[in-house]
């Protein structure tokens, strides 16, 4: 295992957006945090990386608790719907990375290639289409150097092919053993791609497993017949 | 394989595209040239007047000093903008990072915050040490006119609007860390630059702990420095809000604290700068850079004061705006605290401006007392005052000096060249290298 959340919560004023959310997340696996809009996932992931501060709980990782600054070693955060340095060029973007974020040089020619970066490094992240920024947001998290990488709604703005290609990509990682941790609102896209999924809604997680055990799961709350899509078994659980 | 390069060098470096890569600070960089152009070329045509320029009497023009004639009015263009072009500049800077979500990558980072805003500062006053330039460049044009130029008096005025600059900045930092939106932040900016304002106007109507309160404005500090006048209180007052303006602008960039705890640390931090400015205005050291000695008493006569050694009290029955309060202030007891830190100075009046007490017995009477001896006098002079000191403490004034008497340096010349130079070489310029350099780090 490679780190656990325990009792993790947030209020904004009187809303609770994460209310004891707790899971686990292992070494090299492809995690879906899947739930609906306003379910919380961007909340959980922003608590998690330590840009917004969480009103209870905490993360464990190898038996011991770990705070906000020695979690940096542990995970990277990919926030949706950003356009960092407007200003200056995808290429720069990845060198002040690999600079300042101490990310891997050895990886960007790969990442670039991959991402299907090439025709863009010259070109200013403010100028970039929804999907090619975030194709250029994935290149950033790829190159950065910890274990766990935290994207939230990294197929979003991607249309069918270029979904697929990041998607190989993300796995190649993947399979390096770097863990990854996707937060999807489209449920199929998360079927198709991850290995272990959290559910949360309005807050709370609802199940957490592969297919076959959230849908165990769901057939147990329900008394029926186990159903393995994933669709349904959210339906079910949430 | 990982980058050598530190961090913060990486850091450095972003700021500085982020600063060239601005609209706002290149519009300060075009402002600059017309305004310093105005300025400039307006001061040598008075100095030239008063110096005998266009057939008017000579006279004046040789007790003009240039830092008084033309560099406090030239430099005052980095006054203005300091107030009006910088902080969109530096809330650019700062505020940018969290409107495009740069901020939540680079916290990810770990860098101290501190670190963070350092690196943000010092890239600032780079940008605002080019904009300098533009008045800088005004000595070439003076001296090319035959102008005399005392480098010693220059560097106290430049930085005099460096560490104004400077204000602005940490002020600046500090509502765009506070606020969630730059525009709020400006907004808080402005007002806060107000707010001096009105300190410095209640100062000069109620007089008492407001007038002192308005000796620490930005806008009394650089008065100072116009003048030659470097002090270290003034100085590290400033130095001391530039710190707890960065210091907060740090710890509200701190996404992942909670709100309560950087509410607490904020506090911390007001009460220890508000210490550490008290403890600065216990700081009386002050050092008179001005060729004019402007701010000092004659050579002799500093050296009769400082044999006395009995406190000196002065009371002075004079209201806050009436001008002959103003007169003593600046032409001698502002001296005479820079050689007898101990003078003990009480003003007396019942109304602020002073006309209505005219008819009141003792209004306009100034009593000194030294060691048990007491002496009234209505005279505001810095001889006047120096006169009675001397009577009391039984001391035979100095013989005064013609040679260390200042002579001025008048110069009957036009501003030749310098509207081309500010408002066509300069604009030119800006643009010509805005446009290369925005496209270069683009």
């Amino acid at each position: 295992m490679l780190f656990e959340v325990k009792g993790l919560s947030k209020q904004f004023g009187r809303i609770a957006a994460l209310s004891d959310v707790a899971f686990h997340v292992r070494e090299g696996e492809v995690l879906g945090l899947i739930g609906p809009n306003g379910a919380g996932k961007s909340t959980l992931f922003e608590c998690l990386a330590g840009v917004l501060p969480s009103d209870a709980g905490y993360v464990t990782a190898g038996g011991r608790a770990v705070g906000t600054s020695e979690r940096r070693s542990l995970l990277f955060y990919v926030p949706d719907g950003i356009a960092p340095w407007p200003a200056q060029s995808v290429g720069w973007a990845l060198d002040f990375t690999i600079g300042f974020l101490r990310g891997r040089a050895d990886l960007r020619e790969e990442v670039v290639a991959q991402l299907d970066l090439l025709g863009l490094l010259n070109q200013p992240i403010g100028t970039l289409s929804k999907g090619q920024r975030k194709r250029a947001l994935l290149a950033i998290g790829l190159l950065t150097p910890q274990p766990a990488l935290l994207i939230d709604e990294p197929f979003e703005g991607l249309d069918l092919r270029q979904a697929r290609d990041i998607a190989s990509a993300l796995r190649v990682h993947a399979a390096r053993g770097r863990t990854l941790f996707l937060s999807i609102h489209q449920i199929s896209d998360a079927a198709r791609f991850c290995d272990r999924f959290i559910l949360l809604s309005s807050g709370r997680v609802c199940g957490e497993g592969t297919v076959p055990e959230l849908a165990a799961l769901a057939a147990s709350h329900h008394a029926s017949i186990p159903s393995e899509d994933l669709e349904e078994v959210f339906l079910a659980l949430t | 394989m990982r980058s050598h390069r530190p961090p913060f060098l990486w850091l450095l470096n972003k700021e500085c595209r982020e600063l060239i890569v601005s609209r706002a600070w290149w519009v300060l960089l075009l402002c600059m040239g017309p305004l310093v152009g105005v300025s400039f070329i307006s001061a040598v045509r008075t100095y030239g007047e008063v110096s005998g320029l266009n057939g008017t009497s000579a006279g004046v023009g040789e007790a003009l000093s240039p830092l008084i004639g033309v560099w406090a009015p030239t430099f005052s263009a980095c006054e203005l903008a300091a107030v009006f072009l910088l902080p969109f500049v530096a809330i650019r800077l700062v505020a940018g990072d969290r409107q495009s979500g740069a901020l939540k990558l680079e916290l990810q980072q770990g860098m101290s915050p501190f670190a963070r805003i350092t690196a943000k500062a010092l890239v600032l006053l780079a940008g605002w040490i080019v904009a300098m330039l533009i008045p800088l460049s005004a000595i070439i044009l003076w001296k090319s006119y035959g102008g005399s130029v005392y480098a010693p008096e220059v560097i106290t005025l430049a930085f005099g609007h460096l560490l104004n600059a400077g204000l602005t900045i940490a002020l600046a930092a500090a509502m765009s860390s506070l606020t969630e939106h730059p525009s709020t932040a400006a907004i808080l900016t402005l007002g806060v630059t107000v707010g001096t304002w009105i300190v410095n106007f209640f100062g000069a109507v109620q007089g008492g702990w407001w007038e002192r309160a308005a000796g620490f404005t930005p806008a009394a500090m650089v008065a100072e420095f116009q003048h030659g006048l470097l002090r270290l209180d003034t100085s590290c007052v400033a130095l001391v809000l530039i710190l707890a303006g960065l210091g907060l602008s740090a710890i509200w960039m701190r996404l992942g604290t909670e709100v309560g705890r950087r509410a607490y640390q904020s506090v911390a931090l007001c009460l220890v700068a508000a210490a550490g400015i008290y403890a600065c205005t216990f700081l009386h050291a002050s050092w008179d850079s001005s060729e004019s000695r402007a701010n000092s008493f004659p050579e002799a006569d500093e050296m009769a004061l400082r044999k006395i050694h009995v406190p000196l009290t002065i009371e002075a029955h004079l209201a806050p705006e009436d001008p002959r309060r103003l007169d003593l202030e600046h032409h001698a007891l502002s001296k005479l605290r820079r050689v007898m830190p101990s003078v003990q100075v009480r003003y007396v009046s019942n109304t602020s401006i002073g006309l209505f007490e005219q008819t009141r017995a003792g209004y306009g009477e100034i009593w000194y007392s030294l060691g048990g001896r007491k002496n009234m006098s209505r005279m505001t002079t810095a001889e006047g005052v120096l006169e009675e000191i001397y009577s009391l403490a039984g001391v035979s004034p100095p013989q005064e000096n013609d040679a260390e008497i200042f002579r001025g340096h008048p110069l009957a010349v036009p501003a030749t060249g310098a509207g081309g130079v500010f408002y066509i070489l300069w604009p030119g310029l800006v643009l010509a290298a805005g446009i290369l350099a925005r496209r270069r780090f683009k």
